[in-house]
């Protein structure tokens, strides 16, 4: 398979504590976003951050694991909705860290059942690749909702 | 403690469907829409979880760097950061490639760049991406 490549950029002003930045998505242009210090790790007042844009990549990459998985098995799905949680918190010794990142999956699947959903959710987890490179060093949690499930 | 959300929809199969993420805790983006053919051939102007990697891997980096350069002595008048991230399907996350070009009033080349090696291996998302193959830096004073 080819080697995909993104390219993003931050350009930063000033300070750490009273600078602020404008993070860009390159290969796409789909965003300019502002940034600061305290956004990330206090109230965000409408600003980004480095946890909510992983929250966006961990979403959107799971939620195309997941729609794999529900096809292989043979209950290709109508729609799914994944939210993500980013925890990022101060570690003893260790400064900041991103600690935990949790799934909550939905899906209208016409055929499956709450069991298969449920399976197919984690089989999605063990196949995304962001799943897979966070797992080293945080703790990922899957939790799989059917709807419209009797 | 900082937690922050993202929301995403698809609806279809993988390679005709299409996502959407929706919106995000801080409410500063979304909708932005997400295909598989715009993750694994030309983008089209539309993002991906690589470009949102990158980006993260960006902030993260100059923010790191900009407080580093502060509590040397050296305040950075402005950074410009880079990251390019490498995904190979069937694989998964290969690379993440950080370039900088740094304006720092009085600092000498070998504190910048001990302060930049810090940034790229003590960063929070360095530190979450560490089994991803290779982060490599390439910085210089501008």
């Amino acid at each position: 398979m080819p080697r995909i490549v993104r390219e993003a950029e931050i350009d930063w002003e000033g300070t750490t504590a009273r600078g602020s930045g404008v993070v860009t998505g390159l290969s796409s242009g789909a965003f300019a976003l502002a940034t600061t210090i305290a956004s990330r790790v206090a109230d965000p007042e409408g600003k980004t951050s480095p946890e909510e844009l992983l929250a966006a990549a961990h979403a959107s990459c799971y939620v195309t694991s997941l729609g794999s998985e529900l096809a292989r098995i043979g209950t290709p799905p109508e729609r799914m909705h994944v939210h993500c949680l980013i925890t990022m918190d101060e570690v003893e010794g260790m400064g900041h860290r991103i600690v935990s990142s949790g799934i909550t999956a939905r899906g209208v699947v016409p055929g499956a059942d709450a069991a298969t959903f449920a399976q197919a959710a984690e089989a999605a987890d063990a196949g995304c690749p962001f799943s897979a490179l966070i797992r080293a060093s945080a703790t990922v949690t899957i939790h799989a909702e059917l709807e419209g499930a009797s | 403690m900082a937690d922050r959300t993202a929301t995403v929809t698809w609806g279809g199969s993988l390679m005709e469907g299409a996502g959407t993420i929706e919106s995000v805790g801080s409410g500063s983006f979304g909708p932005l829409d997400v295909t598989w053919a715009s993750r694994a051939e030309d983008s089209d102007g539309r993002t991906s979880p690589e470009e949102l990697i990158a980006a993260a891997h960006a902030a993260c980096f100059s923010m790191a760097l900009s407080h580093a350069l502060a509590q040397a002595g050296f305040p950075a008048e402005r950074l410009e950061t880079s990251a390019t991230v490498t995904f190979v399907p069937g694989t998964g996350i290969t690379k993440s490639a950080l370039t900088v070009r740094a304006t720092v009033p009085g600092i000498d080349e070998a504190t910048f760049h001990e302060q930049a090696e810090g940034a790229r291996v003590g960063c929070p998302v360095s530190k979450a991406l560490a089994a991803v193959p290779e982060i490599t830096l390439d910085a210089a004073l501008s």
